[in-house]
């Protein structure tokens, strides 16, 4: 009996984690008995590096305290900086802001399915995501001149206009995706290898959803109709038409099918966006770097990211610099009270599946 | 609505810094004593059940840290920061792990970076950094580029570096002085002519 | 998990077959280069017959990655302190923001992106001296 115990690290070195993090399982032959997580591999200290860095030299690092979807963190620094420092948005830059953060979701959605395809062995799909993902990547090197950390949503507006013909080149890839994501739905939503996998794993109450402060696609799986764009509308997503996608039976498949609904909704939100792209100036006229000052004032202001609520605390006091800006990443509650407790008696094989189905991000947890 | 909670809380805990930031946030300021009752308040009687956040603020030069928790609604469409002061010097309060189970790892971040203790948490053990040895890195006095300087080393190759203000200067200072130099020269030379020529009259 | 006959969840997947008859994603590098998009955040360029040595993107620099040094020839009578930018590419994040506070706008950035090198000193990079 003695030498069934076993305690092994799931990561960081795993082709199964969706970053670089590990989880301390201890084991009885298959089954786990109790998991531990351990973060602190990607630990860069951006909340630290904030305070010598003006708001503007700030903004350029931002974007990397997440690494598959930079956006949604340049989008919060931004709404925060304007918050505090009463700047108003041209509507031409909020329609572009709104196109790039859904442009990145969808981008993120893919990687989500390269990650969950990968945990169980379909890695053609996840190899094809991946070059679907290259179609989206190419518009943004096009639109602010690089792939992954774009630096463009800048407080006050966004860095560049719009390329020319560039909404055409939008809408042909919007018409490209929507007949794509049905070959996705036949190998891989549809796959009879992948539901009985999925099916009746990871479940996960609505009572304690609700309770312990989970976000995103875990409240959606389990029936809760929670997405920040309709619940404390930012940007221009009151004039939207979108659906908020629910299932309600709480485990891995629900989940999945929830971010598939949400890949057609942000195609949907594309269109109108391409559609009604009003004119006029990008950016509003803004003080030299070393003379914008943030009042000594504190706000919090959240963005709707792929993986669920996004929030951002920032507190200035008076001079060129802020005094503290917090991350609070839809992962960090995810990874530790969630994940603990829904490891404990699944399977060994099963652990890299619940981790993509809950979209765990390591670089957002320890920023 | 908000406003009979705003006057609740307003006559029972004695405070006047009560503030709406924007239609879906408000803000209130408590003393630490009083918080755990302020927030059982919200979420029994107003429905602000859920803990999103607890962040800290250092504000070395009034000597104390601002602590402030969100709670949102239960549908999501409001949120409350409150907010609350301890002191820097051996900085403690009672933990929330009992009440919400997402905050026994929100209190062990913060534990970490800002040294608080938070009193009743089972598992404050450190998260990011390893074997950290040296004052909790966000509090205000760890500066970090003198720890840099002090550690590490650095590449070579960079020691060319010039202020271009004070070098705009000297290369102004110089072209003056040559332009000085050469009006004395050419003044110089003039009054030689001007010598040779009276010189050459008076012959 | 109960097994269940699922006929369409087992036969839908095999759709993937036509992958074979169909054109891949891949290029043939380095035969074909793929092209970069105009606007791209590449390498520095510096004109220097505009560059005046303000070291406003020295200043901006959020990551102290530019030095200014002092020039082998005049390249511009309007440089008050004729000293250049000098870039140390192990710092440099590309933002861009030394461009945009560029007063004469001669510091900007191309399409370039490879440099392949066995030397570290190579990180310490002089722009190219073009428009």
């Amino acid at each position: 009996m003695e030498n069934k115990h076993i305690t092994i690290f799931h990561g960081p070195q795993h082709p199964g984690i969706t970053g670089n993090m590990s989880v301390e399982l201890d084991l009885i032959g298959e089954t786990i008995q109790k998991a531990t997580t351990h973060v602190g591999y990607l630990h860069r200290g951006f909340e630290k590096l904030i305070e010598r860095r003006t708001v503007i030299q700030a903004f350029t690092i931002v974007c990397r305290i997440c690494v598959p979807e930079p956006d949604p963190n340049e989008a919060n620094f931004a709404m925060a900086v304007e918050e505090l420092a009463g700047l108003e948005v041209t509507p031409r830059a909020q329609y572009i802001r709104v196109m790039v953060l859904e442009l990145s979701r969808l981008a993120a959605q893919f990687l989500w399915m390269a990650g969950q395809s990968g945990s169980i062995g379909l890695y053609a799909v996840g190899q094809w995501a991946i070059a679907d993902r290259d179609l989206i990547l190419d518009l943004f090197e096009e639109l602010t001149g690089a792939r992954v950390y774009h630096m463009y949503i800048y407080p006050g507006g966004v860095r560049r206009d719009l390329p020319e013909g560039f909404l055409e080149r939008v809408s042909t890839l919007l018409t490209y995706m929507k007949k794509r994501l049905k070959v996705y739905d036949d190998i891989f939503i549809n796959n009879a290898s992948f539901k009985s996998r999925a099916i009746g794993v990871g479940v996960i109450s609505k009572e304690e959803a609700v309770a312990n402060g989970y976000v995103g696609q875990v409240l959606r799986g389990c029936g809760i109709e929670a997405d920040v764009r309709k619940d404390a509308p930012y940007l221009v997503y009151n004039e939207l038409e979108f659906e908020v996608p629910t299932q309600t039976a709480g485990d891995v498949y629900a989940r999945a099918l929830v971010r598939r609904d949400e890949m057609d909704q942000s195609i949907h939100i594309l269109e109108q966006v391409v559609a009604k792209m009003p004119e006029g100036e990008v950016m509003i006229k803004m003080p030299t770097h070393r003379k914008f000052k943030l009042p000594k004032d504190d706000t919090w202001v959240k963005v709707e990211s792929a993986r669920g609520e996004f929030a951002y605390y920032m507190a200035g006091d008076g001079s060129e610099k802020i005094r503290r800006m917090q991350v609070r990443g839809p992962s960090l509650v995810h990874a530790f009270t969630l994940l603990e407790d829904l490891l404990v008696g699944a399977e060994l094989s099963d652990v890299a599946l619940i981790m993509n189905s809950l979209g765990i991000c390591p670089p957002e947890i320890e920023r | 609505m908000e406003t009979m909670m705003f006057k609740q809380i307003k006559s029972h805990f004695a405070t006047d810094d009560v503030e709406v930031k924007r239609n879906d946030l408000y803000k209130v300021g408590v003393r630490h004593e009083r918080l755990f009752e302020l927030i059982h308040m919200l979420r029994d009687e107003y429905d602000y059940k859920t803990l999103n956040a607890i962040t800290c603020t250092d504000w070395i030069e009034e000597g104390h840290f601002a602590l402030t928790y969100m709670l949102t609604t239960e549908d999501r469409k409001h949120t409350f920061m409150i907010q609350t002061m301890i002191n820097r010097e051996d900085a403690h309060i009672k933990s929330f792990s009992h009440e919400f189970k997402q905050a026994e790892i929100m209190e062990r971040d913060l534990h970490e970076m800002y040294g608080i203790d938070f009193q009743g948490n089972k598992n404050l053990k450190e998260l990011s950094l390893e074997n950290w040895v040296h004052t909790p890195p966000l509090r205000r006095e760890f500066d970090t580029l003198e720890f840099v300087n002090n550690n590490l080393t650095f590449r070579e190759g960079r020691d060319d570096n010039i202020d271009t203000k004070v070098e705009s200067k000297r290369l102004r200072a110089l072209k003056k002085a040559e332009k000085e130099a050469a009006k004395k020269a050419k003044e110089a030379a003039a009054a030689e002519t001007v010598k040779d020529e009276e010189v050459k009259d008076g012959k | 998990m109960k097994w269940s006959v699922d006929l369409k969840g087992t036969l839908s997947p095999l759709s993937i077959l036509t992958a074979f008859w169909q054109k891949p994603n891949t290029i043939a590098y380095p035969a074909v280069k793929k092209e970069t998009a105009k606007g791209y955040r590449g390498f520095h360029t510096n004109f220097l017959a505009d560059c005046i040595g303000c070291a406003n993107c020295q200043d901006v620099c959020m990551n102290d990655a530019i030095d200014m040094i002092k020039t082998d020839k005049e390249y511009n009578a309007k440089n008050a302190s004729q000293c250049i930018p000098r870039i140390d590419y192990g710092r440099c994040c590309w933002c861009s923001l030394c461009t945009d506070v560029c007063p004469p706008d001669s510091l900007k950035l191309e399409d370039d992106y490879l440099n392949v090198t066995k030397y570290a000193s190579d990180f310490l990079y002089m722009p190219k001296n073009k428009e």
